[in-house]
């Protein structure tokens, strides 16, 4: 008998073919990453659930459509991209689908602050990455918090690489001038 | 020498291949600027990562309800139009038998005998016909598909009126049948009438 681990690619098939208990699985594995995801664009705990919910969700009823397992993560983004953007465009209906953007909340969520960091400089970056545009704090909650290559962000973000890293680097920019401050400070 | 070779972002965020991550890493042996450059960007990175990601506040699960279940052949057929490639697959398969099967039927017959010219010629003449024997020849199929649609049609009428005739005539005898059953009926009657008025002159003989 020979022991692997089981794959998200398994799961997958498993769950296309109606198996919940694959599906179950597979949620498990990701509810946490897309909850962040979406918490770090909202901005907002119950939306930032209320949406998991809803991408989980509709993740199932498409599963079939997925031809590529191992493209489940950047589909996956999508849906929870889509769907955020589709919450703020209702909320907001006015704005056309381009200028939508995530309500302001006006006091910057110091997400998950905490443990080996002083919580001073958690408040200082999430006050840095709540004055960035929603395109730029997308990149960089895609490219540092999540880790996606380029050409995923691509994907999810249904736009050019150039443009992803041009918003990526101006916010890079913007967040290293933002925080000199605090780590001159010595909290670093 | 270019200073950086590559951008130290793209390194920073693992994003180069590695050769350039090799050029790249011995550039900086060499390089001050691009090492301060690096370790700013090492120090915005780790500020970032104070951010730590939270617990769902509600772990999410979904329960398999057999009444809303597709069956399996619908499964099978959902996944089969959600799929593109089966179905682009499907398609290709569908054209190329049509193809084939066009190919097959159009082809001339093998030559065999004396009858082989006759066989021939059959799709070169098809191949020489003109617009208006073409025209003559559809004229004609109409034509004759009319004059089958019309046949059919009177043929369907004839026996209809048939059957209506013979609804009347069925009708017609019932209705006779009833006067005659009335006439009888009211002859009894009438009898009964007269015997009862010559009863009680009876009765009153007999006491």
């Amino acid at each position: 008998m020979i022991f692997r681990a089981v794959e998200d690619t398994d799961l997958i098939r498993q769950a296309a073919r109606g198996n919940v208990e694959s599906y179950n699985l597979l949620v498990s594995r990701w509810e946490k990453r897309v909850y962040n995801y979406l918490l770090r664009i909202t901005a907002n705990r119950e939306d930032a659930l209320d949406l998991t919910q809803d991408v989980f969700l509709k993740a199932y009823q498409n599963l079939r459509k997925l031809d590529d397992p191992e493209r489940f993560a950047p589909w996956l983004y999508r849906i929870a991209h889509n769907e955020a953007y589709s919450m703020f465009r209702k909320r907001r209906p006015e704005a056309d689908a381009e200028e939508v953007e995530p309500e302001s909340t006006g006091a910057a969520i110091p997400v998950g602050g905490c443990g080996v960091f002083p919580i001073e400089l958690s408040l200082a970056v999430a006050s840095a990455l709540e004055r960035l545009s929603p395109d730029q704090r997308e990149a960089v909650v895609l490219k540092i918090y999540q880790g996606f290559k380029f050409e995923e962000m691509a994907a999810i973000l249904q736009c050019p690489v150039s443009t992803i890293k041009s918003r990526l680097y101006t916010a890079l920019e913007l967040l290293k001038a933002d925080l000199a401050p605090v780590k001159a400070r010595g909290v670093s | 020498m270019m200073c950086p070779p590559f951008d130290l972002r793209d390194y920073l965020l693992k994003e180069l291949s590695g050769a350039e991550q090799s050029a790249v890493e011995s550039h900086l042996k060499g390089c001050a600027a691009c090492r301060e450059q690096l370790a700013q960007l090492r120090a915005t990175e780790a500020a970032l990562f104070s951010l730590r990601d939270e617990e769902i506040p509600q772990r999410i699960a979904f329960v398999s309800d057999k009444i809303f279940e597709p069956s399996p052949f619908r499964r099978w057929l959902a996944a089969f139009w959600g799929s593109t490639a089966r179905l682009g697959f499907a398609s290709a398969a569908m054209l190329s038998v049509a193809i084939a099967f066009s190919a097959w039927h159009r082809a001339p017959a093998p030559a065999t005998g004396t009858g082989a010219a006759a066989q021939t010629a059959v799709p070169a003449q098809s191949a020489t016909l003109t617009r208006e024997q073409i025209d003559q020849r559809i004229q004609q199929a109409v034509v004759k598909a009319v004059a089958e649609v019309e046949n059919r049609s009177a043929e369907k009428t004839r026996l209809e009126l048939a059957e209506y005739r013979q609804t009347a005539e069925d009708a017609r005898r019932q209705l006779i049948l009833a006067a005659a059953e009335l006439d009888k009926s009211q002859r009894r009657n009438q009898l009964l009438r007269v015997m009862a008025m010559s009863q009680p002159d009876t009765a009153g003989e007999a006491k």
